[in-house]
């Protein structure tokens, strides 16, 4: 018998090559261009015709960004840490709201369960701006406007519906003789749920959670309408900022840029796997 | 179980169930998807709650009772198992939760393995093993506690028929051994048969019959669990008591059946003249010639299964299967004779549908 290895290369196959290899380029090229510029003196930034590579390289603008001392540092920290506040408090809230939220509509049977759970997708068949207006209006109600709560309640409500929705699947995946089991084995209901339940949601949960991190990390349009004072400013509001005053400052800017985009990257590096699973899982596992 | 009733809304998924297991007793609560008995069994372990009635478990009454604190242990269809625990972890979790030292875990956990014959897999996880080890690591999470009762749902069912017959002789092996108290649940009445020491039948929520395999079998208490216990199914004709030359008689279309003095005076209770006759396969003999007492019919089809061959025979409207000698051959439309051992036949009431 004859084994024929080699894989046939045909004209769509190339084809479909050259889109995505289009595609990458697309996609990856600003990303190289901000970190090339970001290590270039300012002088070099604006030459014409460009350096691919810096002959001059330098971290200078890295360490005075990072560092607090400087002017430009002192506010750049503040904004990374009000966008770290941000989310965080976003994403925890928002775990801890959406996990019994997801796991009751799940398991059990109330009236009204299905209206309720559509009612909770309804939220996200319009355009976020929709509800630029109305929430300003609510927040100044409350006198939350320019304060930190304003953003992470905005981003709570916003996160939640597909955090719900991806967790739901997740536990009706889960069969609920596990946690049968795990009643008859000794657990009361709740350890039923913590001890065996959330830890085989444990991809779904931190899914969720890096889903709702990174909206909050890039939000933009809330951030600047809810805050006005220059110290809670969140870090796509801030870097707006930065191309007003420091427009001559592309290095900096650059650099500004990368820094922020840092977190996101590193996070879906190290959870990409759970992640991917989460999407797919809800689908297809038996 | 004491007059156990369990309502979901309008639906009554347990009517008025009262049954009692002795210690040490196989109990297999059969019938068709639909009847009740996994909602019974739930019931017993606390899983859903009663809407009325009593559950007692020794001398304790469980009404009240978190699973946890019922002393049972159960076995699911699905096994259950823990997909991120190892096998030793699966079965060390409910003496986990019972705060049992370590040592005292080891030893039972070691204990329960070498029974069930996969010491070998301790350190594997469930996904890295087959259906019928899965099941065996079940039965061992069930084992190491030595509980009150062991619950069983379908234990079985998703095996394979070959490893199914193979685990049935292991799972009543256990129950000897291990004298243990089990309530069994699945829709086989194979299983129930073999298994079990007295089988509960139900049907629509209601208990139909608790007893003996073998009483059931004899003496089925109504149509329904004469038609369900037995393969292949008791053949229940609709029929009209009548007399002829003053002897009791039970007619259908286009034939009739003379009764001996035994069975017309079982017949005379009924409430009306709608009789239902009861003949499993077996007790029917098929005959090529005529000859007295025998009942014309006509052949409609053969299936031989080896060591038997069974033949469905036209009676006038009905069809009943009658088993036959494998050398015997029939044709399609082939005239027979079909002879009753009126020894061993069942007649019910049709009205009520009980056994007279």
């Amino acid at each position: 018998m004859s084994v024929r290895a080699r894989r046939r290369i045909d004209g769509w196959g190339i084809a479909g090559w050259i889109f995505l290899i289009l595609l990458l380029f697309f996609a990856t090229l600003p990303m190289v261009w901000m970190l090339i510029t970001s290590i270039k003196t300012q002088f070099a930034a604006l030459q014409y015709p460009p350096e691919w590579f810096p002959r001059y390289p330098t971290i200078e603008q890295y360490v005075r960004l990072l560092s607090p001392q400087s002017e430009v540092g002192y506010v750049f920290l503040r904004y990374m840490l009000n966008s770290f506040w941000v989310s965080l408090a976003s994403t925890v809230l928002g775990v801890l709201v959406a996990v019994p939220a997801a796991y009751a509509f799940s398991r059990f049977r109330f009236p009204g369960r299905n209206a309720l759970f559509f009612s909770v997708l309804f939220r996200n068949m319009f355009p976020a701006v929709v509800f630029l207006m109305p929430l300003f209006i609510m927040m100044r109600a409350f006198g939350l406007v320019n304060t930190h709560a304003s953003l992470i309640i905005t981003y709570l409500t916003f996160g939640l519906p597909l955090s719900i929705w991806l967790l739901k699947g997740f536990y009706d995946n889960i069969p609920v003789e596990l946690e049968q089991a795990a009643r008859i084995d000794g657990c009361t209901r709740f350890q039923a749920f913590y001890l065996v339940v959330m830890p085989l949601s444990a991809p779904g949960i931190i899914a969720t959670a890096i889903y709702a991190f990174i909206t909050a990390w890039n939000e933009y349009v809330y951030a600047l309408t809810f805050l006005n004072s220059e110290a809670l400013l969140t870090l796509p509001v801030g870097l707006q900022r930065f191309f007003a005053e420091y427009a001559t400052n592309w290095p900096g800017l650059m650099a500004a840029s990368f820094i922020m985009s840092v977190p996101v990257v590193i996070m879906f590096l190290v959870l990409q796997k759970y992640f991917v699973r989460a999407l797919t899982e809800g689908a297809v596992k038996a | 179980m004491r007059d156990v009733v369990k309502r979901y809304g309008a639906v009554t998924a347990v009517n008025h169930v009262s049954l009692t297991v002795a210690d040490g007793e196989f109990v297999a609560l059969v019938g068709p998807s639909g009847c009740g008995k996994t909602t019974s069994l739930n019931l017993i372990a606390g899983l859903i709650e009663l809407t009325t009635g009593e559950i007692f478990i020794g001398e304790r009454q469980v009404n009240d009772l978190d699973p946890k604190d019922r002393d049972i242990a159960m076995v699911f269809q699905n096994y259950a198992l823990y997909p991120n625990k190892t096998v030793y972890q699966n079965l060390g979790f409910p003496l986990r939760m019972r705060r049992l030292g370590k040592a005292e875990i080891d030893s039972k956990v070691r204990e329960a393995a070498r029974l069930l014959d996969i010491t070998h897999l301790l350190d594997r996880r469930p996904r890295e093993l087959s259906g019928g080890q899965q099941q065996r690591v079940a039965l061992g999470r069930a084992l190491v506690r030595d509980p009150q009762v062991f619950l069983m749902d379908e234990p079985l069912s998703n095996l394979d028929a070959k490893l199914r017959v193979q685990m049935r002789a292991e799972l009543k092996r256990f129950h000897q051994d291990l004298n243990a108290t089990v309530v069994y649940v699945t829709h086989d009445q194979l299983e129930a048969m073999t298994m079990a020491d007295r089988m509960a039948v139900m049907s629509g929520g209601d208990l139909q019959q608790y007893d003996t395999p073998e009483r059931v079998f004899a003496e089925p208490a109504n149509t329904f669990v004469a038609g369900f216990v037995g393969s292949p199914a008791m053949n229940l004709i609709e029929m009209r008591l009548g007399q002829e030359n003053g002897r009791v008689t039970l007619g259908a279309e286009g034939w009739s059946l003379t009764l001996d003095d035994a069975n017309a005076r079982r017949v005379a209770a009924a409430s009306g003249p709608g009789i239902v006759l009861g003949a499993r396969h077996s007790s029917m003999e098929l005959h090529a010639e005529p000859g007295p007492d025998l009942v014309p019919g006509r052949v409609y089809t053969v299936e031989p299964t080896g060591d038997l061959t069974y033949a469905h025979v036209y009676l006038g409207q009905a069809v009943v299967v009658v088993s036959v000698d494998p050398q015997l051959r029939l044709g399609a439309d082939q005239p027979v004779w079909i002879g009753f051992d009126q020894n061993r036949l069942h007649f019910f009431d049709a009205a009520t549908q009980q056994r007279l």
